[in-house]
């Protein structure tokens, strides 16, 4: 019974911005450690095969070091892999796998599919239907051939192909590299393999998106999973398992403050995080002095405890009570100041004053804690 | 505060115990003579308050050579109703004790309550200065400072400030002033005093500009390589598809077939190209036999014309022989007249000749005669000569000699003369019996004799007489006379004369013999220049050729008196003439024998020629070439024909296959070939150089480079956004705080201002003085004079500075501070009129304030209305 693994999407060679240094350095090693993963699965789930539905590479020009490093993280499955140019790593004159196969980095076990056409794996009973992008962008679908292929006897046909299913999926209206919907059905096709869309989704029974096996944004879409797909027999229905594989889990939250109680749910809701989050904070509201104190404590312990943390809080105003500056010990002019810094910010959303006001509010809580000591 | 009572021991010059005691609570006068220890006592409360008990720096405090002392002082004073006595001891017994009320307080305890009290810090180290004095700066005035109102409010400062907190009440902030410091000190790290970035503020910002630039040229060189791919693309599928056309190989066939085709035809073109040789061969052909035909044909005509010449010919010749007789009977005719005319020279000049002989035979004759004349005239003047010439020898005389003859005849005339009237005269009258003698001379009768020489008479009978002529001269004149006549003597015997007449007879016979020699000669001269020989020679000479020319004219014949002769150049000129015409009608002769003789040849010429002919005219062979000539005329003519027709055939074939257009075509397909190769060729080479160049673009993984510049980009961005914002912010602080800050300060100014407007009132009616933010006495204007305090007099300043101060301490004091006041040696700058203001200023002050009034002039200060205070006398009090 033929069964093989369906990923997509690995956009090697991405670098992160928006993060420190640090930080980016080790979202990139875990989407090496992704594929190593896969290769894993792919040999724990005794697969047939594994099929890559494009965007393996992010650019045409990644660094070489970064070309050998991909090829060698597949090493722990030895099965066939069959590798699809997508839009990020076409297969133009010169591309990125040309330059793979120069540099002789491709391992004897992974197919590319650089021509449209078919690659037979007889042993394993499996077909596969190739339609790479040669150019960068196309707006004729590619996998309209796959009707006219013929594959052998008793193999299963499986399509493999990167690009947007047409009508199905949302903001991608005339979107490039358009796939026909019922093209499982009209290819008699027992399983197409599709990438581009980097969430794992069903389009129907027959097709799906696998998804990128490791997230690289916020945006929540079902990311970071692999498909293990068994077919029983050419014509049977596919029998698809999604199998998760991400080592970092994205969230973005956007929250607005209006009460302690507020500040409280937000700060439990960080410590039920696991520490391989990856989080964006984005606050607004107010705050009160001793309760922005205790949020930057508890960012601080966050920020230790994740991967990532940043934190936003430029739409976050400052609102002192009067115990809060009885506590600062600001009085006379300095008292003034505070106020005044108060209203402007909340009169006209001024960032410099409410900058101002935290800063005022940490000096004179570092002169109090200097003088209590 | 109220100080009372002051001891000090052991301080410079006290080195025995000093007290001043019963101080006023308000004005005290104390005043000393320089030296007396005045300065001492300003020091003394100085450093009892500034300078640290255990301070090694106050070696000035100690009495001089004494390095055991302890300079000790002590004060006691009164403030807030609470009694307060101060002990402080220096370098050898180092303390500090403070009494306030009940409580005691010691050592740096002392110290601090102490500073608390009054508003000033102590050193780190070393000696107390101005900057730590605080407000006793601003109310303590040493000698000569008094105007510097500026810097003791500025060093006074954050003392004056929190010590006048009381006075604004919630206002000022406890570190307020600090905090600002630390916003002003972070604020600076990020901005420039002028609110441009700066630090890592600056560096992020060029950093930001520069990650740009590196993306947006690593943008630049990704597209380079993606369009370079699209090239490629491209390249290798028109280089693919040309291999498989290879469209070079149909423009090859093309070729050939063109060639081949152009090939044929030249094969045509020369073929062409002889016949046409052969047509041009037979053509010439034809016209060379056309031309013998002719020829032959022609004889007849020939014939002909050279009858006719040969008949011109004769009727030339016969012409020019009839002229012959002519000529001849000219040439004739002109020798005739030819040898007339020489004859006739001839004769002509014969006349001629004889005619010049004729003359010449007389003119010899005449000139004969003239010299024979000449020659006896010449001999007649030379014999006169001659006889001149004697005459002169005879009388020969020296006309000098003769002369100087003449002088001394005259001067012995003279001499005589006037001896005579000197001499002694002698004049008798003797009867005619009587005689005497003088100098042996008898005198007789009558007679008068001069005596110069002494004489003697004799008369007889009587005696001699001895006469001695008188006079001097009478001797030397008479020496004289006798040189003259003596010298007389000589010269009459060297001419040879008896006397003087004769002499110059003589004289006149030699003139006259020298000129009658000169006209002789003149005359001789005038015949015969060249002297007589000479006229003899020439005599004979003319005789001889006399002689020639008569014999010469006898052997001329002479011409027949009949003939008519004509003169000589008439004669010459009709021989010249007769020359000529003769020269001419020879030539003319010659030219007609020549005519004639050519004439003749010609001819001959013509009849032979003629002859020629006509014996040719009439030859059987001539009549068979003629007929041999038609006939090969008639085959050349056919023969040509064809070929003509075979030409024009091969011409219009050869037009047809355009020739000029196939060798285009060759050319053509040849480029067409060249073309499409070269352009796969390119095609192959432009597809490697892209391979290689993108393999090196490649390598260089630069979308990778890019994702990662912008990461750096982006965090770059970020921080700068985030120090951006700390910049804004802190530069919102600052200025907020400062803000607030100056609107407190401007809360203490009025109240500074009430009290300076009372001290100024007094000492200057119209005027004010503004009070800055910074509480510092500023702007002053005197009706229409405005301008800054530094601007003033030394002494106005010093007496504005006084009233400042005095103004501070009436705030103080509404504060609850303690105000002691003390001037060392003021106001001395400030004239007459001044000081008494000032003295009503500082009366009024005294009201309010303890004032200690240190000065060496008391005189200036008597009527202050307080008892002076004299330190001389003290110090003996205490002694």
């Amino acid at each position: 019974m033929p069964k093989f693994l369906h990923t997509a999407d690995w956009q090697m060679g991405r670098a992160f911005t928006r993060f420190e240094t640090e930080d980016g350095a080790a979202l990139v090693e875990a989407r090496f450690e992704a594929i190593e993963k896969l290769a894993q699965l792919a040999t724990e789930h005794q697969c047939d095969a594994v099929l890559v539905a494009g965007d393996v590479f992010d650019a045409q020009t990644v660094s070489d070091r970064t070309i050998r490093r991909v090829f060698n993280a597949t090493q722990s499955f030895s099965g066939p892999w069959v590798m699809l140019p997508g839009n990020h790593d076409a297969a133009l004159a010169e591309s990125v796998w040309t330059r793979a196969e120069r540099l002789g980095a491709v391992p004897g076990n992974v197919h590319l599919a650089l021509q449209p056409g078919v690659i037979n794996l007889e042993p394993q009973k499996l077909s596969i239907l190739c339609a790479p992008l040669t150019q960068r962008h196309t707006y004729g679908d590619l996998t309209e051939p796959f009707t006219g292929y013929e594959s052998p006897e008793g193999c299963l046909r499986i399509g493999l192909a990167h690009g947007s299913v047409q009508g199905l999926l949302p903001e991608e209206i005339d979107s490039t590299n358009p796939i026909a919907p019922d093209r499982a059905e009209a290819s008699r096709l027992d399983y197409l393999a599709l990438g581009d869309w980097h969430g794992t989704k069903q389009i129907n029974e027959r097709t799906w998106y696998s998804g990128t096996p490791e997230p690289e944004r916020f945006r929540n879409n079902e990311a970071g999973n692999a498909l293990i797909v068994e077919v029983s027999e050419p014509g049977a229905s596919p029998k698809v398992t999604c199998i998760p594989t991400g080592r970092y889990t994205w969230h973005q939250w956007r929250e607005t403050l209006s009460v302690q109680s507020d500040l409280e749910q937000l700060l439990q809701r960080l410590t039920d995080l696991p520490d391989s989050a990856v989080v964006d904070l984005r606050l607004e509201g107010s705050i009160t002095l001793a309760g922005e104190q205790t949020l930057l404590k508890a960012l601080s312990v966050a920020e230790a405890r994740f991967r990532s943390l940043r934190c936003e809080r430029s739409g976050l105003q400052l609102a002192p009570t009067d115990e809060d500056i009885a506590a600062l010990k600001a009085d006379g002019y300095v008292g003034e100041v505070i106020e005044n810094l108060r209203q402007r910010q909340e009169g006209t959303q001024d960032d410099a004053a409410r900058d101002a006001l935290a800063i005022l509010a940490g000096l004179l809580r570092e002169r109090e804690q200097e003088a209590s000591q | 505060m109220k100080l009372q009572r002051m001891r000090i021991e052991q301080v410079r010059q006290f080195r025995k115990p000093f007290v001043l005691d019963n101080l006023q609570p308000g004005l005290n006068l104390i005043h000393g003579p320089n030296e007396s220890g005045k300065s001492t006592l300003v020091r003394s409360i100085r450093a009892a308050f500034f300078e640290r008990y255990r301070s090694t720096a106050v070696d000035d405090l100690r009495p001089w050579g004494d390095s055991a002392a302890a300079p000790t002082i002590e004060l006691n004073f009164e403030h807030d109703n609470h009694t307060w006595q101060l002990t402080k001891s220096f370098l050898q017994r180092k303390r500090c004790d403070l009494t306030v009320g009940t409580e005691t307080y010691s050592e740096d305890d002392a110290e601090e309550k102490l500073a608390e009290l009054l508003g000033y810090q102590y050193p780190q180290k070393g000696i107390s200065k101005a900057k730590h004095w605080g407000i006793p700066g601003l109310l303590w005035v040493e000698q000569g400072t008094g105007q510097d109102i500026e810097q003791a409010i500025e060093h006074a400062g954050d003392h004056l400030k929190s010590a006048l907190n009381s006075m604004v009440g919630e206002v000022a902030s406890s570190g307020g002033d600090d905090l600002i410091e630390e916003v002003r000190t972070q604020r600076d790290t990020l901005l420039t005093g002028t609110g441009k970035p700066r630090g890592d503020y600056l560096q992020l910002e060029k950093d930001r500009v520069l990650y740009e630039r590196e993306i947006e040229e690593l943008k630049q060189r990704v597209q380079q390589y993606q369009e370079q791919v699209d090239r490629l693309g491209k390249l290798a599928q028109d280089y693919d598809q040309a291999e498989a056309e290879r469209p070079w190989e149909e423009a090859q066939r093309q070729l050939e077939e063109a060639r081949t085709r152009y090939q044929q035809i030249e094969g045509l073109e020369q073929q062409q190209n002889q016949e046409k040789t052969t047509l041009t061969q037979l053509q010439q052909n034809h016209r060379l036999l056309q031309q013998n035909k002719e020829h032959l044909e022609g004889l007849n005509r020939q014939l002909e014309g050279r009858k006719a010449e040969l008949d011109r010919a004769e009727r030339d010749l016969g012409l020019a022989e009839a002229q012959t007789p002519a000529i001849a009977g000219r040439l004739a005719e002109a020798r005739t007249a030819y040898e007339r005319a020489e004859k006739q020279r001839k004769l002509a000049g014969l006349v001629q000749t004889r005619e010049r002989l004729e003359q010449d035979v007389r003119r010899l004759e005449q000139q004969r005669q003239v010299l024979t004349q000449n020659l006896a005239k010449a001999k007649d003047y030379h014999q006169q000569l001659e006889q001149a010439r004697q005459q002169a020898r005879d009388n020969r005389t020296d006309s000098g000699s003769v002369k100087s003859l003449k002088a001394t005849a005259n001067q012995l005339n003279e001499e005589t003369i006037r001896s005579r009237t000197i001499a002694t005269r002698l004049s008798w009258q003797l009867d005619a019996s009587a005689a005497l003698t003088l100098n042996n001379e008898s005198l007789t009768g009558q007679g008068e004799q001069q005596l110069l020489e002494e004489s003697t008479l004799v008369i007889p009978g009587v005696g001699t007489l001895g006469i001695t002529p008188g006079g001097e001269e009478l001797a030397s004149t008479r020496r004289k006379l006798k040189a003259l006549e003596d010298s007389l003597e000589e010269q009459l015997k060297t001419l040879g004369v008896e006397s003087v007449e004769q002499a110059e007879d003589r004289l006149s016979a030699f003139e006259s013999a020298g000129r009658a020699q000169k006209h002789a000669e003149d005359l001789l001269k005038s015949v015969a220049p060249a002297g007589i020989e000479q006229l003899v020679s020439e005599q004979s000479e003319a005789e001889s050729e006399l002689e020639k020319a008569r014999s010469q004219l006898q052997v001329t014949p002479e011409p027949d008196s009949k003939e008519q002769v004509p003169a000589l150049e008439e004669a010459e000129a009709a021989f010249g003439q007769a020359g000529t015409a003769l020269d001419k009608v020879e030539s003319e002769d010659r030219e007609h024998q020549a005519r004639l003789s050519a004439l003749k040849h010609s001819r001959d010429n013509a009849k032979t020629e003629w002859q020629r002919l006509a014996d040719e005219e009439k030859s059987p062979e001539r009549q068979q070439q003629l007929e041999q000539l038609t006939t090969d005329l008639a085959n050349i003519e056919k023969q040509q024909t064809e070929l003509q027709a075979s030409l024009e055939r091969r011409e219009r074939e050869i037009r047809e296959a355009r020739p000029d257009f196939l060798r285009q075509d060759i050319e053509r397909y040849q480029n067409a070939v060249n073309h499409l190769r070269q352009t796969q060729e390119n095609r192959g080479r432009e597809l490697r150089d892209i391979k290689v160049r993108l393999e090196a673009w490649g390598a260089e993984g630069l979308e990778e480079q890019l994702n990662e510049k912008e990461a750096e980009l982006d965090q770059c961005n970020r921080r700068y956004e985030e120090l951006h914002r700390r910049a804004q912010a802190l530069d919102l602080l600052l200025n907020l705080l400062t803000e607030k800050r100056q609107a407190l300060t401007r809360r203490l100014q009025a109240p500074l201002q009430k009290h300076l407007n009372h001290y100024l009132s007094v000492l200057f009616p119209e005027a004010s003085l503004e009070v800055d933010e910074q509480l510092m006495p500023g702007t002053f204007s005197r009706g229409a004079e405005l301008g800054q305090i530094t601007e003033l007099s030394f002494g106005a300043r010093e007496q504005m500075g006084l009233i400042s101060r005095l103004a501070y301490a009436d705030l103080l004091r509404e504060a609850g501070r303690p105000t002691l006041v003390i001037l060392d040696d003021t106001l001395v700058h400030s004239d007459s009129d001044r000081l008494e203001d000032m003295k009503r200023i500082l009366f009024d002050a005294a009201g309010r304030h303890q004032i200690l009034l240190f000065t060496c002039h008391p005189e200036k200060w008597q009527d202050l209305g307080v008892p002076p205070l004299d330190i001389q006398a003290s110090k003996e009090q205490s002694a």
